[in-house]
Formats: structure tokens, C-alpha cells, sequence
């Protein structure tokens, strides 16, 4: 063999070893970091994968973040209630979460709140379930989830620095500035103000030029999606846990679509599951000072939704 | 297969170990047989038309060589006619074909001519245009013409630059292919030093930087003037890193196995005109207009008006070879608008800045914001999905001053600013401070692994991985 040759492959390997060893110090170091959140996003997750208890719990996205309050639930069911949503997040975001805690233990009754968009195709559901990477070294039920970002996700997992990609910015911010990060109540972060009438007006222009309503009554769904919505609630019927699937208020009148219809089918596979629609609602479609902004109610708008709800549940 | 996916660094290590097992007289064998597979892994049936324009450009090499006169010069006419040909059908028919239906809809005509259901395959122009340099430098006398039909396959085929370039000349590579490469302990180390930094640039700065734009250049009717100056801007840095990132990989990955490809970018946005901006940007393609379009239409050596007339017909040319959008022929317009009123008012500007007095480095530095501004507003034409997209971002520009967008939360705006911040120290040290801090190329071993260990965590820890295509794939 070549001396030149020899060299290389001797320095390569003593490079690859700094890699790795490397690679494990940034990696535990953020690990620690991670794990250490008490407020934000993060420690959110990692309350939601770890450390709930409670009776009841609220899966779902940003929208579910907003609009279930957690104190009313509680007050009025007489159970205790956390908020696990996540923003951005939707339906195998949901499932992963649900699988991780239901290794720990069965809450009595789940709310899931659900939208037309989570049937909707795309990769960018699965890739963001890379936001629950740093639990799979502690949670092995959640590798499959996480492998869905990609093909290479096995591999990229023995690496201890890339479950932290993306995220070094919000951990420091985080760690440094965690007193000005808003206060949450059990998971729920409300939204303040209010939504102007030509705010609500210029959403009404955009969302009638918009393909919107056309693609939700298009056939060609996220199937995967749906096997997961599906999977979801099969995990809650085996652990005969009193189910809800809700759709909260949307400021916009928004009929029963192909995708909402999908939904509705497969949750009536599952006789127990009750689907709650409240997009259609007149209490809350057009009240455009009920919201925050185009997808999220207020404060006020998600406490009067919640005490409505109760009233459903009870 | 994308470079900045773990497809390629498997394929790239695999092929690159056979290449230095295997002897040299089977190697061609080997990297001719991994860039059909490279293509391949796209749309497999589009290496049919690659097989077509080689064939046909094989033989018209010999068929030149041999001939004289008349003939000589038909059998380039055919080459060309049949490499444009390939173009015109893949990539412009369609739009041809649209510009008719519009036309004959003024006259209340239906357009009887059928529209192709066809993709574009992946760097057509690149590799066509590879393939007709080789012809043109055949007929002009400047290479002999290759009678090894594997090895002018593989002249046309060479992986590393074969979606999107180098686009290289036959006398710079053509040699290269037959020569025998050691394995050299110092290229292969600089080629993965260059491979590295092309990752950076494409994964932490470009794939970071569309998060952004891409949000903004898909709804220009909902953002104001402050979110279009700054996706602008980030476009400007994104169209940079991922294409010249894409160079270096493909420099890096040829290197390595003992090939050098000519450099493409010189650090553009430190470029003081448009003209010096084009001698720095896409190298290859820019040189090869000057030799087989520019100076055949007269160069420099014909009247004025006719040398503004030249120019204009260049960068019209260039903005359609980039894609069948009449954003890229304005975008080539504009270029040919800078870089003329640039020639003629330069006797002014030349005045002013003496009459002015001011000092030479403000004027450098002046001078290159200026150009950087021509280029981005350019670039929004480039960006931009249609016209009328285009001018409906120009013309949010009224509210430039407004709160712009910060993207989906202030993490994702924060590694831009990280990637920029990276990207213009590191540029700026190898534009301006040679001499110092190359601690790449450093006499100690710490400092040279510290920074790649730097360098590589810095992709794992702030790099997308989401797989972003590159954008000069599409042309």
C-alpha cells in the first residue's frame, strides 16, 4: 500500500475517533442543558413525554395550546387537566406523545383537537416530529415516530449532538432569559388582544381567493395521517380511555369537508369516541374580537369556548 | 441523488474507495457507471437523451476532425442543431407554446399545436452545453477529438459536475481522463476541506436562508416593503451558497480523485460593477458565453452600438438558458441594463469620484453596496414565480419602514443572521486577508482538525437536513 495512503487512512481513522468522542461531549453537555428547561417550548415537551399525571389531558396544535383552558376544565369535571399541545404540531406529533405517556399511565379522559389541514399531503408533518428527538434515547416507542423525517433518521440517531440541531438558539434563550418567557397554566398559553374588524375583513378577501375549501374536499389525503388518527384513538379505546375528538372554533363559517367528513368516519369506527364540531358554531364564527388573530381565539374567546365544551363533556 | 443527502456521501465514498482499488485502465469503467447510476437516481429514462446528444457528438467530433471546408462546418451545424434541439423540446416547448396560444387568442384562434407532458430533466443545459464545446473547440482546431467512446461519455457524464456544472471546456478535462491519479495524501485532504465548506455553505447558510424566502416569495401580496428587502437580500446570499456550495462539493469531490475543475465563483458580492460581478460569478457559464457567443457576434471588436447590441443579446440569452420564464429573460435584461449604462457612464462616474474627493476605500466600499443592490433587486425577477408576482414585491417596496415578517418564530431568523454573520467573516477573510488564518491549511495538526471539527459541528448543530434541492438543478 501507498505510504501516502497508509497516512491517510491512519489519520482518518484517529479523525473519525475525535468525531465521535467529540460528538458525545456537545451532545451530553446539551443534553443536560435540555433537560434542565423549567419554562418554554422545550420543557413543555419534555413535561408532556415525562412527567404528566393528570386526569385529563388536551392534545393538538398551537390551536389546542390556545383554546382549552385547563383551570376551567378542572374546576368543572372535578378532575385534574394538563394541555400537551404543541405549536405546529399535528396528528403523529399527537400519537407519539400519547404512546410515551400511556407507558406510564391512563388518563381518564383525552381531548383531541383536530383540524381539516392535518389530512392534508405533505412531508412537513413528519419532519417536525424531530422536535421529539432528544427523547428517544429514553423512549425507544417514539424511534418509529422520528424515523418518519427521513429514511437516514436511524442513522442520524447515533449521533448524541444532532437530536440538538435547530435548537441551541431557543436553549439559550431559554436558560438565559427564562423569566421573560409568558407564564403557561398546565400547558395552556393564552393569546391576548383582539382581532380589528379590517384584520377579520382582510382574512375574509384572502380566504376567498384562496384554493382553501378546494383542497379540503380533495379525495387525494394524507392516509398515513389518517392511519395515525386512527391509531391514536385504538390507543385509547385499549386503554378504555374517555375520548373526544373536538374541533375548536374557527373565525370563519367552515362546512363539513371531504377531509372533516374522513375524520368523522374513521372516529365512528370507534363507537366510544365522541366528535364535537364547533366550526360551524355562531357563538364563536365572525366574532372576530373573540380572536387573537386568523387561527387562535383570545383569552376571553378560549375561556367562553372551554366553559361550552364542559358543558358537552359533562 | 442530492449532495447534501447521506445517499450521496454513502455513493461518494463507495465509488471514491473503488476508484483508487481498482487499476487505472478500469476506472473510466467504474466512474462512467456511477454517474449513470448518479443520473439515474432522478428520472432514469432521461439518460436517453444524454445517450442521444453523445452518440450524435461523438461521432460529429471524428466527422469535423476528418473533414474540410463546407462539410466540416455541417457536420458542427448538426451537432448543434441536435444539442439545442434536445433544449428546445425539453425545456422551451412548452413555453413556446403558451406564447403561441396567447398570440393567436388576440385573433380569436385556438392553438391547434399540443402541449408536451414532459419534466425537465435535471441539468439539461448544463451538460448540453458541456457537450457543444466540445464540438465547437473540435471544429475550431483547439482539441483533438476524443476516439474513446467511454471516455467521451464520461467527458459529458463526469458526476461531480454533470446537473450543475462547472460546465467545462474539453482541453481542461478531456486530458484529465485519460492520465493516470495517485492517491495524493495533500489533494484528498484539500478536496474534503472544500467538500466541508460547500456543505456549509448549502446546509447552514442557503437551506436556512429559503426557510425565509420561500415563505415570503410564495404569498408577495402579504408582506411589506421591510420582508421583501430582507427575503431579497437572503435570496441574494441563499442563490450564492447554494450554487457555489454546490461547486465546491463538486470541485471538493473531483479533487479527491485527482481532477480539477475549473473555479466557478470568486466571491461575487465583493464585486465593485456588474461587470467585475460577472467575471466572479458562474464562471464557467459567463466564460462560455464570451467564447462561443460574444466574440462570434464581433466581441469588442466592432462598432460601439454594435458591441451594446452584442451584450444585450448575451445576457438575453443567458436569462433564457436559466429557464422558459419571461422573469429570467428580464432578469438577463437587466444585467445587460447595468452592465451598459455601466460602460458609458463611466467617464462620469470616473469625474465625480475624483471631483468628489472621496476616499478610495469609501468608494470601494460604496461601490459594492451599490452592486449588491443592482444584483438583489435583479434577483427578484430571478425569485419570483411570475411577472406579475415580481412586481407586486417591487411595489411593496412603498412600505419599506413597516415591521417586517420574522418567519416562523425568532429561532429560524437567528440562524439566518448566524449563517450570514459565518458566511461574510469567512469571505471576507479569503477575499481580503490571505495571508493569515488559514487555519485549513495551518502548519499545526491541532489547529487545522479544530477546524474541521468546527466546521463539522457547526453543520450538525445549525444546518438543515431536510434535504433542500439545489436550485440550478432545474436549469
Amino acid at each position: 500500500m501507498k505510504p501516502d495512503l497508509l497516512f491517510f487512512i491512519r489519520r482518518f481513522i484517529l479523525f473519525i475517533l475525535l468525531v465521535i468522542i467529540t460528538d458525545q461531549l456537545i451532545g451530553f453537555t446539551l443534553q443536560k442543558v435540555y433537560f434542565s428547561q423549567r419554562k418554554g417550548q422545550f420543557a413543555q415537551v419534555t413535561y408532556a413525554v415525562d412527567s404528566t399525571r393528570q386526569d385529563i389531558l388536551v392534545f393538538g396544535s398551537s390551536r389546542a395550546v390556545r383554546h382549552y383552558v385547563p383551570g376551567i376544565l378542572s374546576d368543572s369535571l372535578k378532575m385534574s387537566c394538563y394541555n400537551t399541545g404543541r405549536d405546529g404540531q399535528q396528528i403523529p406529533y399527537y400519537t407519539a406523545v400519547l404512546e410515551a405517556t400511556l407507558k406510564r399511565y391512563t388518563p381518564k379522559m383525552i381531548l383531541l383537537d383536530v383540524n381539516s389541514w392535518e389530512l392534508a399531503r405533505g412531508e412537513g408533518k413528519y419532519e417536525k416530529l424531530s422536535v421529539l428527538l432528544p427523547y428517544c434515547r429514553n423512549h425507544p416507542e417514539l424511534r418509529s415516530y422520528v424515523e418518519q423525517g427521513g429514511k437516514w433518521e436511524k442513522l442520524k440517531l447515533w449521533s448524541r449532538t444532532y437530536p440538538y440541531n435547530s435548537s441551541l438558539f431557543i436553549l439559550a434563550y431559554n436558560s438565559l432569559f427564562a423569566y421573560k418567557l409568558p407564564a403557561e397554566d398546565n400547558g395552556y398559553s393564552p393569546l391576548t388582544g383582539e382581532m380589528t374588524e379590517a384584520m377579520f375583513a382582510d382574512h375574509k378577501r384572502t380566504m376567498e381567493k384562496s384554493k382553501e375549501s378546494e383542497n379540503d374536499n380533495d379525495p387525494n389525503i394524507d392516509e398515513k395521517a389518517l392511519d395515525y388518527f386512527r391509531h391514536f384513538l385504538s390507543l385509547t379505546k385499549q386503554h378504555h380511555i374517555k375520548t373526544y375528538v373536538i374541533i375548536s372554533p374557527k373565525i370563519l363559517k367552515e362546512p363539513i369537508n371531504y377531509r372533516v367528513r374522513k375524520l368523522m368516519e374513521v372516529a365512528g369506527e370507534f363507537g366510544d369516541v365522541r366528535f364535537i364540531n364547533f366550526s360551524e358554531n355562531p357563538a364563536f364564527n365572525f366574532q372576530y374580537r373573540k380572536f387573537a388573530d386568523v387561527f387562535h381565539l383570545n383569552k376571553e374567546g378560549s375561556e367562553e369556548f372551554t366553559r361550552v365544551l364542559v358543558s358537552k363533556l359533562k | 441523488m442530492l449532495f447534501n443527502s447521506l445517499d450521496f456521501i454513502l455513493f461518494f465514498i463507495l465509488v471514491t474507495v473503488t476508484y483508487f482499488l481498482l487499476p487505472h485502465r478500469y476506472r473510466w469503467v467504474l466512474l462512467l457507471a456511477a454517474s449513470c447510476y448518479f443520473y439515474m437516481a432522478f428520472v432514469p429514462v432521461y439518460i436517453l437523451i444524454l445517450g442521444f446528444t453523445i452518440v450524435i457528438d461523438y461521432f460529429a467530433g471524428i466527422y469535423i476532425e476528418k473533414s474540410q471546408g463546407k462539410k466540416r462546418k455541417s457536420y458542427l451545424v448538426l451537432s448543434l442543431i441536435a444539442n439545442i434541439g434536445v433544449l428546445v423540446i425539453f425545456k422551451y416547448y412548452n413555453f413556446l407554446n403558451d406564447n403561441l396560444t396567447y398570440l393567436l387568442g388576440d385573433f380569436h384562434y385556438k392553438n391547434p399545436v399540443p402541449y408536451l407532458k414532459i419534466l425537465l430533466p435535471i441539468g439539461l443545459s448544463f451538460h448540453t452545453f458541456q457537450a457543444m464545446s466540445y464540438t465547437i473547440e473540435v471544429y475550431r482546431g483547439n482539441q483533438k477529438a476524443e476516439r474513446h467512446f467511454g471516455i467521451y461519455s464520461l467527458y459529458v457524464m463526469f458526476y461531480p459536475q454533470l446537473v450543475a456544472g462547472p460546465i467545462e471546456r474539453p482541453q481542461n478535462i478531456l486530458h484529465q481522463m485519460h492520465e493516470k491519479h495517485q492517491f495524493e495524501y495533500a489533494r484528498v485532504v484539500s478536496g474534503l476541506q472544500l467538500m466541508l465548506w460547500g456543505f456549509f455553505k448549502k446546509l447552514v447558510v442557503a437551506d436556512r436562508l429559503s426557510i425565509y424566502v420561500n415563505s415570503v416569495y410564495a404569498h408577495p401580496d402579504l408582506h411589506n416593503g421591510s420582508t421583501v428587502v430582507i427575503a431579497s437580500l437572503f435570496f441574494a446570499v441563499q442563490i450564492y451558497c447554494d450554487f457555489s456550495g454546490y461547486s465546491d462539493i463538486a470541485i471538493g469531490c473531483a479533487r479527491i480523485m485527482g481532477y480539477d475543475l475549473m473555479i466557478n465563483f470568486r466571491r461575487p458580492y465583493f464585486s465593485k460593477s456588474i461587470s467585475e460581478f460577472w467575471s466572479r460569478w458562474h464562471i464557467s457559464l459567463s466564460t462560455w458565453f464570451r467564447d462561443y457567443l460574444y466574440i462570434p457576434l464581433g466581441g469588442n471588436r466592432v462598432p460601439k452600438a454594435r458591441v451594446y447590441l452584442n451584450l444585450t443579446i448575451v445576457f438575453m440569452v443567458s436569462g433564457i438558458w436559466h429557464g422558459a420564464n419571461y422573469t429570467f429573460i428580464i432578469w438577463g435584461l437587466l444585467h445587460a441594463f447595468y452592465t451598459l449604462s455601466g460602460m458609458m457612464l463611466r467617464p462620469l462616474r470616473e469625474f465625480l469620484a475624483a471631483a468628489s474627493r472621496i476616499p478610495g476605500k469609501l468608494l470601494n466600499l460604496l461601490s459594492i453596496f451599490f452592486t449588491l443592490a443592482l444584483v438583489t433587486f435583479a434577483w427578484i425577477f430571478f425569485r419570483a414565480e411570475t411577472v406579475h408576482d415580481a412586481f407586486e414585491l417591487i411595489g411593496n417596496l412603498k412600505s419599506f419602514g413597516a415591521r417586517p415578517f420574522t418567519g416562523d418564530g425568532i429561532s429560524n431568523m437567528a440562524h439566518c443572521i448566524l449563517a450570514i454573520v459565518l458566511l461574510f467573516i469567512a469571505e471576507y477573510k479569503m477575499e481580503y486577508i490571505q495571508e493569515r488564518f488559514n487555519f485549513f491549511t495551518h502548519r499545526s495538526v491541532v489547529v487545522r482538525w479544530t477546524a474541521a471539527l468546527a466546521m463539522l459541528f457547526i453543520i450538525m448543530l445549525f444546518g438543515v437536513f431536510s434535504g433542500g434541492q439545489f436550485i440550478y438543478f432545474q436549469f
